[in-house]
């Protein structure tokens, strides 16, 4: 039988932050992922916000204490249920092979908004709408484009919106788009970029500052409108329509790309596996017992639950969670 | 009761209200697929606005005002506002309290309500039908053109050419509706405060005739019919 001390579903920034920190503490960690490689969504990205530093730097320096011998990772292995037994916990992949620890930590994650399901914003109808996550190959060099004329990006595609049953904010959405308006900028100098937005929400540390460079050093246009549909133009580009609403009036405005801002939602694996016990809030998020007190903790002793598995966080507030619960966990395995 | 608490009274009476506006925030999301606010000084966002911040003096100057009448009730905004609002309906909550105070005389869309009341709301308890050739008369129609003059002194023998039975009692376009129909369509404008609705707006449009020393059932009617200060496009 496979015994560890901690299971970890999940190898994205959270479960590689709580791997590392656990087996610092000297404990056998089985560090399980259903993608064929370790970072999860952080692969998505090339630079982070707000200081455009790079992703792989950051995935390298997580990865290096994945090779510890108190580490075992297994990639390509889908969790498709958690049991207790006896106060083991027990997780079964979808080939039936059992896994047993004495904990389990839940770091299955967020997914990203599919856009398709705004049909109004034409993803997947229009070749020049794409979403933020499309656009990181861009400015990455992955994919090339040809300079576009005027881009168009568009805040809460899928946050903040009944219509998609998503009320809540994904947060870093609009730190993202300023992000990338410059990198865009830097790459597209002649580009003119106009970014509709409800609210902007500047919420961390230099955030309000890069969002004003944005403004300032590198002239992107900012519209206080939410966007109501996008439809094609005879020339290949495409139209949208929105309110400027501080100064009343609607608007249209023709642009050669559109980038949706994609929200986070709890991932599937989320979803499966909070519902499986019973743990998760009505959006999906796996709930913690007190997020003023036990935010590591879960209802079920011996599990416990880390990143954004529980709620929208950025890379930082990810790393910070992700320690605070392996400490939590080691402090358990302490008491038993 | 004073008027002012009347008229948040009138709105938190009726059902509507509470289904058409729980919480907005200013997207302008509505504002964006509005039909009407393309052409029209109209911004179903800023209304939705007006209403929420509960400021009763801006409330009323919107109840006497042109802006409540723009919209065509499409209610696109519908399935678009992200909050679940739906501005088209709060557009009707205000458009029915502006009928019962009688505030829709004091503008120029408003006072149209005496036109319509009188053409297609008569129409529908006369003769069963909101539009029918019989009524809509050519000088009152000059969009028509001057085949529909000609199409109304031939109708018996053109109408049996696209297929309508004209005036007959069997199936199809411009049939008579016939005296049961009739009946319970009246008993419905009773039971459903129509009727009433109708008085209403009479009662209001003949109290501004007055005021404009005109006759309500001509003068005042092609008045209302015509006025047009241009004022209302963007």
């Amino acid at each position: 039988m496979n015994t560890f001390d901690s299971i970890i579903i999940g190898a994205g920034p959270a479960g590689l932050k709580a791997a590392d920190t656990l087996a610092n503490f000297n404990r056998k960690v089985l560090l399980i992922d259903t993608d064929a490689k370790i970072g999860g969504k952080l692969n998505l990205w090339d630079r982070l916000f707000p200081d455009f530093s790079s992703s792989q730097e950051l995935l390298n320096q997580l990865s290096k204490n994945i090779n510890n011998e108190n580490v075992t990772l297994k990639l390509n292995t889908n969790i498709i249920s958690i049991k207790n037994n006896d106060n083991h916990w027990m997780a079964t992949d979808s080939n039936g092979n059992t896994f047993y620890a004495t904990t389990m930590i839940i770091a299955t994650g967020f997914d990203v908004f599919d856009a398709h399901r705004k049909e109004e914003y034409g993803y997947g109808i229009y070749k020049n709408v794409i979403t933020s996550v499309d656009l990181e190959k861009i400015l990455s060099g992955e994919v090339s484009i040809e300079t576009p004329s005027k881009v168009a990006f568009i805040q809460c595609v899928g946050s903040r919106d009944e219509k998609v049953g998503n009320n809540f904010c994904s947060k870093n959405c609009c730190i993202c788009a300023v992000k990338q308006t410059i990198e865009l900028k830097e790459k597209f100098p002649l580009t003119d970029i106009y970014c509709f937005y409800m609210d902007l929400r500047m919420f961390g540390q230099s955030y309000e500052e890069l969002y004003r460079r944005s403004q300032q050093d590198y002239g992107v246009n900012f519209v206080r409108g939410r966007v109501s549909e996008i439809s094609p133009t005879m020339d290949n580009k495409v139209v949208l329509k929105a309110e400027d609403t501080l100064l009343s009036r609607p608007l249209k405005l023709t642009a050669d790309l559109v980038v949706l801002m994609v929200g986070m939602e709890a991932s599937k694996g989320t979803k499966i596996l909070g519902n499986q016990l019973n743990i998760n809030n009505t959006d999906g998020f796996v709930k913690s017992t007190d997020r003023y007190l036990s935010d590591s903790e879960t209802t079920l002793k011996g599990l416990f639950v880390t990143g954004t598995s529980k709620r929208q966080m950025s890379i930082p507030e990810t790393m910070n969670d992700a320690v605070n619960a392996a400490v939590i966990v080691n402090n358990f395995l302490n008491t038993l | 009761m004073d008027k002012k608490n009347l008229i948040l009274k009138k709105l938190d009476e009726d059902v509507r209200f509470h289904e058409a506006l729980s919480a907005c925030m200013n997207c302008g999301i509505c504002t964006a697929i509005c039909p009407a606010a393309e052409f029209y000084k109209y911004d179903p966002r800023a209304i939705c606005n007006i209403v929420q911040m509960g400021n009763v003096d801006e409330i009323e100057d919107l109840l006497k005002s042109d802006t409540i009448w723009y919209c065509g009730q499409c209610m696109s905004c519908k399935t678009r506002c992200p909050r679940g609002n739906t501005p088209g309906m709060l557009i009707t909550v205000l458009r029915k309290v502006s009928q019962e105070l009688g505030y829709f005389t004091e503008s120029e869309k408003g006072r149209q309500q005496f036109a319509i009341e009188q053409i297609v709301g008569k129409n529908i308890v006369n003769f069963g039908y909101c539009v029918h050739p019989d009524i809509v008369e050519p000088f009152m129609h000059p969009e028509q053109g001057p085949v529909w003059k000609w199409f109304r002194k031939n109708i018996e023998s053109v109408a049996p050419r696209f297929g309508a039975v004209y005036h007959q009692e069997k199936a199809g376009a411009l049939r008579k509706v016939d005296d049961n129909s009739i009946d319970e369509i009246r008993r419905i404008f009773e039971v459903s405060g129509g009727n009433e609705l109708f008085d209403t707006i009479e009662k209001f449009s003949e109290q501004k005739a007055s005021e404009y020393h005109q006759n309500a059932d001509h003068d005042y009617l092609m008045k209302v019919y015509t006025d047009n200060s241009g004022e209302h496009s963007k």
